[in-house]
């Protein structure tokens, strides 16, 4: 019994070593890290856009398209999911949340409510020069609206003021990109002042940009979540 | 000046270092969910918090940012286990006791509780 658990971790070791050894002999594409497209970003990013967070410029500015063809795929897959909940979503009112917390849970989600919405907000508006962005933001404000929706049994959210400001938001990202076709003659192309680095009001189209995807994706969780506690099963 | 606050933010990184680690202690030691939550909740709210506040001591441009983080744990972490720990109750998983059901005194009242409201 002793020998056999000896000879297998023997073995083990042996082929560990040479795995290891395998892998360090890959070298991953090094060639592309020491000179290539990286450097083009990091120069380019905080000495032509002023913007502090590469990713967010290569998210927002550099690969604009992308992030819109994202957002539209997070709007398809909320609104697949509503639709397959749908059957559940007649009878309103059969929550999976039968009642409310205690009344420590009430009081203490009702004072932490306002302040995760802000940490939310505060993530998206600040996109451009801290890390998080739009879709960290909106994850934050629709975890807050998560833990209003399991403290109360009768905390209700109403899905017409969800979708308007989903489709404000939408609106707003499309019509940017208009507007950047009409300045600089391509879509989603950076017509505004680009200000100084490190202020709150610089890198021309991200902050307006990653506001409206904030705002997108907290009010599409939201929905996605009171869609899916107000499941009957 | 900024030596002693260097001193002070150091000591009660220590202090939240062991506090986190009796924590994690507890929970790989304690043998139910009751007391695993205690051990948990009571050492990663003090050890969280004086890590929390060592950082702002040492970097004193962040003390208030950290001084809010710190708020927000106070808050946040009671609450949770809190919440947690009613959700067990409901769920019928008692406290394990060497006693017996005589030191659950809450018991009483909470099946009380229930039939009344069933």
């Amino acid at each position: 019994m002793k020998m056999k658990k000896i000879l297998v971790i023997s073995l083990l070791a042996v082929f560990g070593v040479y795995l290891t050894e395998a892998l360090f002999k890959l070298d991953f594409g090094r060639q592309f890290f020491q000179q290539g497209v990286k450097d083009f970003y990091l120069v380019t990013t905080p000495m032509k856009l002023q913007v502090a967070n590469v990713v967010t410029a290569i998210v927002v500015n550099f690969r604009g398209f992308d992030t819109l063809g994202e957002v539209t795929v997070l709007f398809l897959a909320t609104t697949a999911m509503g639709s397959i909940l749908y059957k559940g979503r007649h009878q309103l009112g059969e929550r999976a949340v039968l009642f409310s917390g205690s009344r420590i849970v009430t009081t203490g989600s009702r004072l932490l409510f306002p302040a995760i919405i802000l940490l939310g907000a505060y993530v998206f508006i600040h996109g451009h020069l801290t890390p998080g962005g739009g879709f960290q933001g909106g994850v934050i404000i629709a975890t807050g609206f998560l833990l209003m929706l399991m403290a109360y049994a009768d905390y209700s959210v109403s899905h017409i003021v969800l979708s308007v400001v989903e489709s404000l938001a939408g609106i707003t990202f499309a019509t940017i990109g208009l507007l950047g076709m009409l300045h600089g003659g391509s879509f989603l192309q950076d017509f505004l002042p680009n200000g100084s680095l490190n202020d709150l009001l610089s890198g021309g189209i991200i902050p307006i940009i990653y506001i409206a995807v904030g705002f997108k994706v907290g009010a599409e969780l939201t929905g996605l979540i009171y869609t899916a506690l107000n499941e009957k099963d | 000046m900024n030596q002693i606050l260097e001193i002070i933010g150091m000591v009660l990184l220590l202090i939240g270092g062991i506090f986190l680690f009796l924590g994690g202690l507890g929970i790989f030691r304690m043998p139910d969910t009751y007391n695993r939550l205690q051990a948990g909740t009571k050492a990663t709210t003090l050890g969280g918090m004086s890590v929390i506040l060592s950082v702002g001591l040492l970097e004193p441009g962040w003390f208030i940012k950290t001084l809010v983080l710190v708020i927000f744990i106070a808050l946040s972490n009671p609450i949770s286990s809190h919440a947690l720990a009613r959700a067990n109750y409901k769920r019928k998983n008692y406290p394990y006791l060497k006693g017996g059901k005589e030191y659950d005194k809450y018991r009483e009242v909470y099946q009380k509780e229930e039939e009344e409201t069933a």
